[in-house]
């Protein structure tokens, strides 16, 4: 497709298009088979003995298996985007609190909130301010996954796992420091952090994502539409456009 | 933070599992048999202390036989997780247990954990071994009271320095200078008598909830500023032995433990013996199959409940509770909470009160919001926060599209 006085700008490759819909799909399972395992919202109609269905078996097996993509997925990210030159644009850079890049924070947060009125930056690449809250968005799902291995790790009490030992030994190395940061995150007012303090950060932080989601499809949306740059054919295409006397 | 609390959160990071390790090779089970095999010939050189109960008579007669206390032995030596090997001097350190000084004091209690241990149903090997044992002071079961009982205690700590056991049942109050609770006709401080009494023992048992983590008295808004001895006391051996009430077995394990070797079980990061608290209540559960089938009590009395279903639903935290009452029960085995059908409310693990006594899903329950402020479930808070940000976006929409129209018309 081509449109008249617009250039057309690669933004996302195919490979990162395929993570993209990775992590979402894998949330959207994630948040359903997450609430059930919170609290089973249907019944089994299923007239067979326990041995024989494993709907929260199932459930928790579903969780665990995006559990396991969203891990392996962020290592490959991580990889890609501090060791290669895999992304154009290294969000990290345009996290760093520069002069231009608080300017330009600023200034796509004026965009937002004069409805587009005001447009005073160069919106062909990633701007910081769309950086800044991608990598919010990775915090979080960071933090997902090490309160997620540490719930996961107390199924494992023996020590031992049919990968070996190493690996609860490991999830606790990696993970118990965060019984008393989830304490601290729920504003418990205890003596002493408890495993439940986990549970319960695991769960809003959950909620602290789904807002996050809503915001950002939003947030896409509108730029396609008063921008008009088509900036949601990103996630699908791969591509945006750009005015070319903008770019000149 | 203070430095405990550092302490803390450093062994959270250098936790290993709640694993006991059982294969240490021959070579350091002959060793340790040595040492206990010396320890017990030590002791059996002591006369028993003031408790003069022979426990092969004891019981003899309460009729327990021969058999019956090698079954025992057996199972306690599996508890300790020891290999069969030790069986023998398990038995014989039951024997000995009247060899070491015990002193019992309770703080800001209901005395339920005196009450456990008196109250089973009828007296088992367990229960005959804390008749037996050299229970120098406790306010509760002794017979004097008042200036005499106090007389008792001074005696006691003098006369043992150094080597008795000090047992706190009890949460300290923190609040008003201690002031919440005093003892004695000089109205010592809860603070203050603790710290007199750990200064010459030998180690600290911390037993049930509140003792060791605060337990009830310290649920929210803890009026008292109450906390766990571990909270309070520092430079000591201390053993925490949670649950509400803790269970006699586990008091006797560790009693055991301390009169075979001479040491401290192995604890895990909130210093409870790895060998009762080593595991998942969720994973040792006869429930469990409902569980993973999807099986639930919807509602007290229903008929899942009649069917023995899985009690996640109406708030079973089996899930995330550590203790070992799943696998040996209460009242030498007759049943434990689960068995009877209510869910495990988590009476081992630190705030259980405030984060897992609250008899429904965790999702379901009111706690408090990270801002503080109203008790919300997670779920109508975060719901609440999905609102305020559709809110805002519609809000912004639709400013946008007026905008947007404007700036239409003026083109
Ligand atoms: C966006 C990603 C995720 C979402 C939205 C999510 C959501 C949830 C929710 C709502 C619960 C129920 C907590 C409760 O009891 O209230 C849960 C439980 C759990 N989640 Fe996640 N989770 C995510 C990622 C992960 C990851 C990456 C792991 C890593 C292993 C994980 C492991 C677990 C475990 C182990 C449980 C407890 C299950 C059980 O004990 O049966 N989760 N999750
Ligand atoms: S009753 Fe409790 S401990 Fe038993 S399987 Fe259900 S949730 Fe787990
Ligand atoms: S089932 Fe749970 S609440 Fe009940 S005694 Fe055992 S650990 Fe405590």
């Amino acid at each position: 497709m081509k449109k008249e006085g617009y250039v057309r700008i690669e933004r996302m490759t195919r490979s990162m298009r395929i993570i993209h819909w990775v992590n979402a799909i894998s949330m959207i399972v994630a948040v359903i088979t997450g609430l059930y395992i919170a609290a089973p919202y249907y019944q089994t109609f299923i007239a067979d003995p326990a041995v024989d269905k494993y709907v929260m078996a199932w459930n928790r097996w579903g969780h665990f298996i995006v559990a396991i993509i969203f891990d392996v997925t962020s290592i490959i990210v991580f990889y890609l985007a501090f060791a290669t030159r895999f992304l154009k644009t290294k969000p990290y850079e345009k996290d760093v609190p520069t002069e231009g890049n608080i300017k330009q924070f600023f200034e796509v947060l004026l965009n937002l909130l004069t409805l587009n009125r005001r447009k005073k930056f160069d919106s062909s690449q990633l701007d910081s301010f769309n950086s800044i809250f991608f990598t919010i968005f990775h915090l979080l799902l960071l933090w997902m996954l090490l309160t997620g291995l540490q719930l996961y790790v107390h199924g494992l009490a023996s020590g031992i796992s049919s990968i070996g030992a190493w690996w609860p030994w490991m999830l606790h190395l990696f993970t118990d420091w965060t019984i008393p940061v989830s304490a601290w995150l729920n504003g418990s007012s205890a003596n002493i952090a408890s495993i439940m303090d986990v549970r319960i950060s695991h769960h809003s932080t959950m909620w602290y994502i789904i807002v996050w989601v809503v915001f950002h499809i939003y947030y896409q949306v509108w730029r396609t539409i008063f921008w008009q740059e088509g900036d949601i054919s990103i996630a699908f295409g791969g591509d945006k456009y750009i005015k070319v006397d903008e770019k000149a | 933070m203070g430095m405990d609390r550092q302490e803390s959160v450093k062994s959270l990071f250098t936790a290993k599992s709640a694993k006991v390790d059982t294969k240490r090779g021959d070579a350091y089970y002959e060793k340790l048999y040595d040492q206990c095999r010396t320890r017990l010939d030590e002791l059996k050189k002591l006369a028993p202390i003031s408790n003069r109960m022979d426990f092969s008579k004891s019981i003899e007669e309460e009729g327990v036989d021969r058999r019956d206390f090698l079954k025992w032995a057996s199972a306690t030596t599996a508890m300790l997780m020891l290999p069969a090997s030790f069986t023998p001097l398990v038995a014989e350190a039951a024997v000995l247990m009247n060899r070491v000084p015990v002193v019992w004091i309770e703080l800001q209690d209901c005395a339920g954990n005196s009450e456990a241990l008196l109250r089973s149903d009828g007296p088992q090997i367990d229960e005959i071994i804390l008749d037996i044992i050299s229970l120098e002071f406790h306010e509760t079961l002794m017979a004097p009271s008042g200036h005499q009982a106090e007389k008792q205690l001074e005696e006691a700590i003098e006369h043992f320095k150094g080597k008795y056991l000090l047992f706190v049942e009890g949460s300290v109050p923190m609040g008003i200078d201690g002031h919440f609770g005093t003892i004695g006709a000089k109205g010592e401080t809860f603070i203050d008598h603790l710290h007199r009494l750990s200064e010459d023992a030998a180690a600290i048992v911390a037993v049930g909830s509140c003792a060791t983590f605060g337990g009830i008295p310290a649920a929210a808004p803890n009026p008292t500023d109450a906390k766990g001895v571990m909270d309070v006391v520092q430079g000591k051996p201390i053993i925490n032995i949670p649950a509400c009430p803790a269970n006699p077995s586990n008091m006797v394990g560790v009693i055991l433990h301390y009169v075979l070797t001479g040491q401290v079980p192995e604890l895990d990061s909130l210093l409870r013996p790895k060998f009762a608290f080593g595991y998942r209540i969720h994973d040792n559960c006869e429930r469990r199959a409902h569980f993973d089938a999807g099986e639930y009590v919807e509602e007290w009395g229903d008929e899942g409940a009649k069917n023995n279903f899985c009690l996640y639903k109406v708030g079973c935290k089996g899930p995330m509770t550590f203790n070992n009452c799943s696998i040996i029960r209460y009242n030498e085995g007759v049943n434990w909470p689960v068995g009877v059908g209510r869910g495990c409310i988590g009476c081992s693990e630190p705030d259980f009160w405030d984060k897992y006594a609250y008899e429904r899903p965790m999702s379901n329950a009111n706690i408090k919001a990270p801002t503080g402020g109203v008790e919300k479930t997670v779920d109508e808070f975060g719901l609440g926060l999905l609102t305020a940000a559709g809110i805002g976006i519609a809000i912004h929409a639709a400013a946008s599209v007026a905008a947007g129209k404007k700036s239409e018309e003026n083109a």
